[in-house]
């Protein structure tokens, strides 16, 4: 089995209350089974959910062990992590990886600062779960058991993994929190400060960035991609922020040939009334014109890869 | 027993090295305006080779596993955004205000910095003038702009032992490197890769720190990288272009003008255009300080 749970989607802050009953209001997190073996895309506040399923449904049949990835360190990918129960449950067993912070802290670190009395009630140190910590970067892990993670480093303001999780012949990706790279040089020849060699080399390196990044999702048969904005609204003010709109996501993913979109990590002042309308604007733009499936992501969906 | 200390001593101050007081009121400037455009990033940043071998660390650090070196700034800027470099060349910059006034005893920074930027236009013009691949213009300008960087930590963490070195190689009229080697038992090209390996700078850069006063024993990849800046740097030391300590320069022999297919004349011809482009980023700096 192969399969995708989605047990946050929202972006940047959780946002309880009447206007996200229908795609939810928690931060990232999603579940991948491989068979067996439980995998967990980042730490938002979705993980407390999904950690209360593992100790109804996981437990009986054993210590729960799980290899959980963090795209990023950024406070809504990890702030669910101290109401994570396994973690207080004694034979847990936990592999967290993610990038390297800028300041060069170890992740352990940085995850577990939250963990201290300032925070929280319980030290790391008090943890009843053992946990290894492993830096990643641009790399392929082989997990064993047939399984792959491959990573891809995108554009954020810090650094910030997408994986590509392989298994059965399968493939799972993620491209959050993600911003196109752009070339930030002036380009045009008017511009008192245009540089013919920098503008040039700012073009090379961004078709260069951007093309490797679609090629890192590129034939997946799901792919989360980032989808904070419309293109109006990153147009408006919110280049440089580190995320994508619907637009470019649709775009690349087609262009990748992947299967099926899940458009993610929404703006926390997005109700679902205007998710609900983006949904069927952008299926009805791309109906009869692609192959790609199209939805926007809603905390519980579940998508089965494989039997 | 004296070496080893001098290398310990060389290797703690690296680890927190700033930037050079040359740029670092300009650093402050361009960094802590939050409407800085990425060109002045760039250009504040190529003028200050701690600044600069910073930079390409982080990108080089954080791109790891890559088969090619990031050694292009612009690039390094479009990849890490704007906020990322600007942060960290504020850290950089912010750790020398509470630096030791008394920095660069032996080395004048002006002479200093004049000499590296120096050695950075003009491998890049040879470059240019030679037909390098335009994509590697700014490795030869990287290499130039560092190369002298092991400098920097001896002058500063080994400041009496230097000014008697520089006595030592004037009174006998030796370079400045063998003076070093002599005197402090680690010469700057040594200090150097001390940097770049703290930095995780390899390839042509690391190379060009470590190789630019020994071409012959030179077996590595990067040899046009490499004889280039030994180019450069002879170039900027006839030419009396900044003053990096080293009042006996070693020959150039007509070898290595001939490997690099140039002749000697180029060098004529490129004065002008160097001599400008310092006087271009010393206005740049000088904004700052008006």
């Amino acid at each position: 089995m192969f399969s995708v749970k989605l047990w946050g989607s929202r972006g940047s802050m959780p946002t309880p209350g009447p206007d996200s009953v229908v795609f939810g209001g928690n931060t990232s997190c999603i579940e991948v089974r491989c068979d067996d073996r439980l995998i967990i895309i980042d730490a938002g506040s979705g993980i407390r959910g999904l950690g209360d399923s593992l100790m109804k449904t996981d437990l009986k049949k054993g210590p729960i062990t799980a290899d959980i990835f963090l795209t990023h360190t950024h406070w809504d990918h990890i702030m669910g992590f101290p109401m994570f129960t396994p973690i207080y449950v004694p034979g847990t067993r936990l592999t967290i990886r993610g990038p390297m912070a800028f300041e060069d802290d170890s992740l352990d670190k940085v995850i577990g600062t939250q963990l201290s009395y300032r925070y929280w009630p319980v030290r790391q140190e008090e943890l009843a779960a053992r946990i290894d910590y492993e830096h990643l970067r641009e790399t392929r892990v082989d997990m064993g058991d047939g399984i792959t993670v491959q990573t891809k480093y995108l554009n954020h303001p810090i650094l910030c993994l997408g994986y590509r999780i392989e298994f059965k012949g399968k493939s799972f990706s993620t491209c959050y929190d993600h911003e196109p790279y752009r070339n930030l040089f002036p380009t045009d020849p008017g511009d008192p400060q245009y540089d013919e060699a920098i503008a040039r080399e700012g073009d090379q390196a961004t078709r260069e960035e951007n093309e490797k990044v679609y090629r890192f999702y590129a034939a997946s048969d799901l792919l989360v991609h980032d989808a904070q904005y419309t293109a109006r609204e990153y147009a408006a003010g919110k280049t440089g922020w580190g995320h994508s709109s619907f637009e470019y996501a649709i775009n690349m993913a087609n262009k990748a040939s992947v299967k099926r979109l899940v458009l993610s990590h929404h703006d926390p002042n997005r109700t679902d009334t205007e998710l609900q309308e983006l949904e069927l604007f952008y299926k009805a733009k791309i109906a009869g014109k692609s192959m790609l499936e199209i939805d926007v992501a809603r905390e519980g969906n579940s998508f089965m890869l494989a039997p | 027993m004296a070496g080893s200390d001098n290398i310990r001593r060389i290797r703690d101050y690296i680890i927190s090295m700033p930037s050079l007081p040359t740029t670092v009121s300009k650093v402050l400037e361009v960094c802590n305006n939050p409407r800085t455009s990425p060109l002045d990033l760039d250009k504040v940043i190529s003028l200050d080779p701690v600044l600069m071998g910073k930079v390409l660390k982080l990108i080089n650090s954080a791109y790891y596993g890559l088969s090619t070196q990031v050694t292009s700034l612009a690039r390094a800027i479009i990849m890490l955004g704007v906020n990322t470099v600007k942060n960290l060349a504020l850290s950089t910059a912010v750790i020398d205000k509470f630096g030791n006034k008394g920095d660069f005893r032996a080395l004048n920074p002006e002479g200093f910095w004049r000499h590296s930027l120096c050695v950075g236009v003009a491998a890049k013009m040879i470059a240019k003038r030679r037909g390098a691949d335009p994509r590697m213009h700014e490795e030869y300008f990287a290499a130039g702009l560092l190369h002298d960087i092991g400098k920097i930590p001896i002058n500063n963490a080994l400041a009496e032992e230097y000014i008697r070195t520089m006595s030592l190689a004037d009174r006998e009229r030796i370079a400045l490197f063998l003076a070093e080697k002599r005197s402090i038992d680690v010469d700057h090209c040594e200090a150097g890769k001390m940097v770049a390996e703290a930095w995780k700078l390899d390839g042509p850069i690391n190379d060009t720190i470590t190789f630019h006063h020994a071409l012959e024993s030179y077996a590595g990849g990067h040899r046009d990288v490499v004889l280039t800046v030994a180019v450069a740097n002879y170039f900027a030391n006839r030419e009396g272009i900044g003053f990096s300590g080293n009042l006996y320069p070693d020959r150039i022999p007509p070898e290595v003008f001939e490997e690099l297919g140039m002749a000697k004349s180029v060098l004529d011809d490129i004065e002008d255009n160097v001599n400008a482009e310092i006087e271009k980023a010393k206005v740049f700096l000088a904004g700052a300080r008006a």
